[in-house]
């Protein structure tokens, strides 16, 4: 009876999960339309005032091919329903279509954030939590001041002295890109090469997150552990490890699961510029070169790309908080 | 290999050796050429895209029917001889033998008509002007083609370097529309090198041609190109011998001094003598205060152009004296000179009315910073600090690619900077920027100031259509001397790219397009 | 006054205060401590600190990195505080109609909000920048289009909590108008915690405006450290201090309007404070 409630519960949360994704969807890619349509600068001149010495004939060709001569409505009619059907364009700048540009650039951006968010997520808890139970200790205030300053670093100038302490003068660590073009690398040896080339991206971006997650954990199991639950379970007589692992790490852990659900999103915006600072061939540069070059589908794509990315987190952050958090029963308010 | 080495070898070489370079024996066969590419084409068809890095790449995969030499003088490419008739109205080409596409079939004349006439006519702003003149092109045989032109057009042999007039296969082609063709992802030429792989945002592999026609050639086994979007990390990968060449703006300018230190690297500022950068402040003629000649001229006098070329471009520049760069064909700089004199300047201002209003300011004026990278920047700021002395503001106005061509295609700016290729020859670089009827709103490169001068009109036209040189070269001189006194733009620098390749290749720059070229002889020792 | 001697107390935020002080003092002193324009090229290209009499060093052109250092203080202080008003300003409107009314009004703000939330406040700033091409006045707007929500949502809940308060309730059964309710009974009450969040979220903006600098968005006519960066990025082999001086004082600053904003969060409103964390 109870297990047939939750599975209508969970087709329910489904059905309202998928409405919401095409309403976002919908919503996200008219405002991405209109913002970027109503911006100056008209892309079939960029193309062909490039190449050298444009021709009226070129550029009409060029409108045309495109659809830029199609009124605004039509543009968009178009776009939607394309969109829907996941068929986000083609780019004129690029000549390929959005989605392959877009695809064969996620995957090293994923390798980089979601490494960045692990790595966040793992060592920002377990400081937290360690600063948190040792609570006025010099342990704790050392990982406080050390939070607060990660937390009020730029996240590109962190990489970038990362860069001059690694790469320039000490010459441990490649500066940039994703490995070793052409170095003729066992699997076992491209791993480690492609590793390497991730210390400093990977530890630059994760740096501001692993501040707040510490933080967060900090302040959460101070606040537990004052919880009446913890006390009674103390009073009862239940041993100290237990108590910690069973419900004061459960319990806390659940603000820091939401928090990085909502921020989820914000890392792959950090994404771009730690990109930029490493040559990370990744989303967050053509995301930057899209929006230098105008390359309106690109554009389009990607950011309807990371809005999925960012609501498919947020049902994923709902899962989790759903498991860790007894008291959950309903979605998220 | 200089110049004059180059030169000698030319002329000992024999149509059999059209190259003249030194060949490269059999232990010298293989090898990797890592270097990079910056920033990343959108696409290696160069038929379609004529920006720096496509041209760079797919000059590779591409070849034309002729080269030019560091004097800009023809030699042979896919063509082994050529012919002009009398009158200049038509030219015959002689094809070499056995020459073949990528993907095995093989190229002939009928190949050559096609791209020239019917792809880039269409896909090929440059090379549209040109072909645009050609009245009929055939090919009578296998090994033939031949234009007629219209009217004689002096610098037509200038129009068939690998940039200009890249040929395609036409049983790819025929019949499909150009720039959606899928197999341009495939990019078949003829060129010493075909794309083994092109992973996005990382690298292009290009591997050689076993079918090329030319006996050897090319003597690297790859090439592969790496895109590095940032600057301090292609000047390291430089350092420590990841890549073992770089060229245009690779490597900044204020690098070029450290790197010319480092002991296994041959500088050199050749083969960008087809290109001649030229370098200038553009000012829209047509709003007040630009449209006063003074003022243009005060212009002149109070930008430090030798500082500009110190601080900016650190050293890499040669300072322009009118719209012909001094390493181009017809340049005479025997005009009026506009030297660093912030009295001149300002008793120009005041002549014409210009004077500091009460918080002794004379105007405000917007630049629009040109959004091709930090030097851009860094000159905008140097030109806004050099009009400050005179009292005059230079608001800095930042935009992106689109904003910048829109603004200065469309006439809607005040004052920009702008850089133009002098293509070889002044009918073909120069003379676009300053005719009138090449005043076309929409236009990028095109006579974007507004700058109209009927004289000047008519001494450009004459000199695109007089086959004789002395008399090309008087009409030039002419009008070198009225466009200097005019100041329609004010022409700052010639810029001086460097080419940085490691001691071990050998033959990179060879032409007037350097690190354009096939690559074809390039081999290390 | 209790609060004020409670802050004299409280050893971070006092910090926080002092360290601030310091930077507006320095963003106050500038045209004074450097009367030359931060963009005159003073010296020879590339400068090393202490030499030529710039302590910091010179740039790539010559100009002083100390005077750049202490004009970009005005900069990011006066992009940080007017974006963050800006963002309070649409923040506080937007959740006070949502908090106050409730229902379906609530229902769509929240939804615009969560939208707002959901595209990357960064990736969202680059579009609108360089859509609207990088000034002084449409990087503030941006920066506060991109930072409403966490104020937004603040406030609703501040309104949400004080609606259902007896001194409202009562103010209602008297008939007195929504315009005063708002602005006379409940936002009073909700103050001090906007303030905290806004105060912090001028922390957020210094730090978006320098990246939005560093990737060349900035206006090119201010010297902001986040420009100073970008231009130091390149040369970070030939000249180190350009790009590290300018991050020393992102850093403080931001750190010093954190511990300011903290401390005041402490002494303020402990129940706020703890749920923040």
């Amino acid at each position: 009876m109870r297990g047939a409630r939750s599975a209508a519960a969970i087709g329910l949360a489904a059905i309202t999960w998928a409405v919401r994704l095409v309403a976002v969807i919908l919503v996200i890619a008219t405002f991405n339309f209109i913002l970027v349509r109503a911006a100056p600068g008209d892309p079939a001149q960029v193309m062909a005032g490039q190449s050298g010495a444009a021709d009226p004939k070129i550029l009409e060709d060029l409108r045309k091919e495109y659809g830029l001569d199609q009124p605004y409505l039509v543009q968009l009619g178009t776009h939607l329903k394309r969109v829907l059907s996941f068929d986000l364009g083609y780019s004129y700048r690029q000549r390929r279509p959005v989605l392959d540009l877009i695809m064969e650039r996620l995957p090293a951006t994923l390798l980089l954030t979601l490494t960045a968010f692990c790595l966040a997520l793992l060592v920002g808890t377990t400081l937290g939590a360690l600063a948190g139970l040792a609570a006025g200790s010099v342990v704790d205030t050392l990982f406080t001041v050390l939070s607060l300053l990660l937390y009020a670093t730029p996240v590109f100038w962190l990489g970038l002295m990362l860069v001059l302490v690694f790469s320039v003068t000490l010459g441990w660590l490649p500066a940039f890109g994703y490995e070793t073009i052409n170095a003729k690398l066992t699997p076992i040896e491209r791993v480690f090469d492609i590793g390497k080339h991730m210390i400093m991206p990977v530890v630059s971006l994760a740096a501001i997150y692993l501040a707040i997650y510490a933080r967060l954990m900090r302040s959460s199991i101070i606040e537990v552990a004052h919880q009446d639950f913890i006390k009674t379970a103390r009073a009862k007589g239940l041993a100290g490890p237990r108590i910690v692992v069973g419900h004061m790490l459960r319990n806390a852990l659940v603000p820091v699961v939401t928090v990085a659900g909502m921020q989820a999103g914000a890392l792959v915006g950090g994404a771009v510029v730690i990109e930029t600072v490493f040559a990370w061939p990744g989303l967050g540069r053509l995301t930057f070169d899209a929006v230098l070059q105008r390359d309106y589908p690109v554009l389009l794509g990607i950011f309807l790309i990371l809005s999925i990315i960012v609501i498919v987190l947020n049902l994923a952050t709902d899962l989790v908080y759903r498991l860790i958090d007894p008291r959950m029963t309903t979605g998220a308010a | 290999m200089n110049r004059r080495e180059f030169t000698a070898a030319i002329l000992a070489g024999s149509a059999a050796l059209p190259f003249g370079i030194t060949r490269a024996v059999g232990q010298t066969r293989g090898g990797t050429l890592n270097t990079i590419i910056q920033p990343e084409p959108p696409v290696l068809v160069t038929a379609l895209n004529q920006q720096q890095p496509t041209l760079t790449l797919g000059g590779k995969i591409y070849e034309s029917l002729l080269k030019y030499g560091p004097d800009l003088k023809p030699m042979p490419g896919m063509a082994k001889s050529w012919e002009i008739s009398p009158d200049g109205l038509t030219y015959t080409f002689k094809l070499f033998e056995g020459i073949t596409f990528h993907d095995g079939k093989p190229m002939t004349s009928e190949d050559v008509v096609f791209s020239c006439m019917q792809v880039l006519t269409q896909t090929h702003p440059r090379a549209r002007n040109n072909f645009a003149r050609v009245a009929s092109a055939e090919a009578p045989d296998p090994l033939t083609v031949v234009f007629k032109l219209k009217q004689p057009f002096a610098p037509f042999l200038g129009c068939f370097d690998c940039t200009s007039a890249p040929i395609l296969p036409k049983h790819v082609y025929e019949g499909t529309d150009f720039r959606k063709n899928p197999m341009n992802d495939k990019a078949i030429g003829t060129g010493p090198f075909k794309l083994k792989e092109w992973v996005r945002g990382s690298h292009v592999h290009l591997v050689r041609h076993d079918g090329y026609y030319l006996k050897d050639q090319p003597y690297l086994d790859e090439i592969i190109y790496r895109v590095i979007p940032d600057a301090a990390s292609r000047a390291l990968a430089l350092e420590n011998g990841t890549v073992q060449l770089v060229q245009w703006s690779d490597i900044e300018f204020f690098d070029v001094t450290r790197f010319k230190k480092q002991a296994n690297l041959e500088y050199t500022t050749n083969g960008y003598e087809y290109f001649a950068p030229h370098q200038w402040l553009e000012m829209n003629n047509r709003i007040a205060p630009m449209n006063d000649k003074r003022f243009r001229q005060a212009v002149m006098h109070l930008i430090d152009r030798d500082a500009l070329n110190k601080r900016v471009y650190f050293g890499n520049a040669k300072i322009a004296t009118g719209p012909i760069s001094s390493k181009t064909r017809f340049y005479d700089g025997n005009v009026k000179k506009y030297e660093y004199s912030l009295d001149k300047a300002k008793a120009l201002l005041d002549e014409m009315g210009l004077k500091p209003g009460a918080n002794g300011k004379r105007a405000e004026i917007k630049y629009v910073v040109p959004p091709y990278g930090e030097v851009y920047q860094r000159a905008g700021e140097f030109f806004r600090q050099s009009f400050s002395r005179v009292g005059i503001d230079l608001v800095l106005v930042g935009t992106d690619m689109a904003g910048w061509a829109e603004k200065v295609g469309n006439w809607d700016y005040e004052m920009t900077q702008n850089l133009l290729y002098q293509l070889g020859d002044p009918a073909l670089g120069v003379s676009r920027t300053y005719i009138s009827t090449n005043i076309k709103k929409g236009i990028l490169f095109s006579n974007t100031q507004g700058y109209s001068n009927p004289e000047v009109d008519r001494l450009f036209e004459e000199a695109a259509v007089a086959l004789d040189e002395k008399k090309r070269q008087e009409l030039y001189t002419k009008v070198q001397q009225i466009l200097v006194e005019d100041v329609p733009v004010a022409w700052t620098l010639e810029l001086e790219y460097p080419i940085f390749y490691d001691k071990s290749l050998k033959n990179v720059v060879t032409t007037a397009i350097g690190s354009h070229e096939t690559f074809g002889v390039v081999h290390k020792s | 006054m209790d609060a004020v001697r409670a802050f004299l107390r409280h050893p971070s935020g006092m910090a926080g205060l002092v360290l601030l002080l310091a930077v507006v003092a320095l963003a106050l002193l500038a045209p004074v401590l450097f009367p030359v324009s931060p963009w005159e090229m003073v010296g020879a290209p590339f400068t090393p600190p202490g030499e030529d009499g710039m302590w910091l060093g010179g740039d790539t052109l010559g100009r002083d990195v100390a005077a750049g250092v202490a004009h970009g203080a005005r900069v990011s202080l006066v992009i940080g505080i007017a974006s963050a008003f800006a963002a309070m300003v649409i923040g506080v409107v937007i959740g006070a109609i949502s908090g106050y009314f409730g229902g379906a009004v609530d229902l769509v703000l929240m939804r615009v909000t969560e939208l707002f939330q959901t595209v990357p406040a960064f990736i969202l700033a680059i579009l609108l920048v360089a859509t609207f091409s990088p000034t002084l006045t449409t990087i503030i707007l941006t920066l506060g289009a991109v930072s409403w929500p966490p104020l937004a949502r603040l406030t609703r809940a501040e309104f949400l909590r004080l609606r259902k308060r007896e001194f409202v309730e009562a103010a209602l059964c008297q008939g007195e108008g929504t315009a005063r309710i708002v602005l006379g009974h409940i936002l009073p009450n909700a103050i001090s915690p906007i303030l905290v969040v806004t105060s912090l979220t001028v922390a957020t903006a210094i730090l978006l405006e320098s990246a939005l600098s560093f990737m060349g968005l900035g206006d090119p006519n201010q010297m902001s450290w986040g420009f100073m960066i970008g231009a130091g990025r390149t040369v970070i082999r030939n000249a180190w201090w350009m790009s590290v001086f300018p991050g020393v004082a992102i850093l403080l600053t931001v750190l010093a309007i954190n511990l300011f904003g903290e401390g005041l969060s402490d002494v303020l409103n402990p129940r706020v404070s703890r749920r923040r964390a």
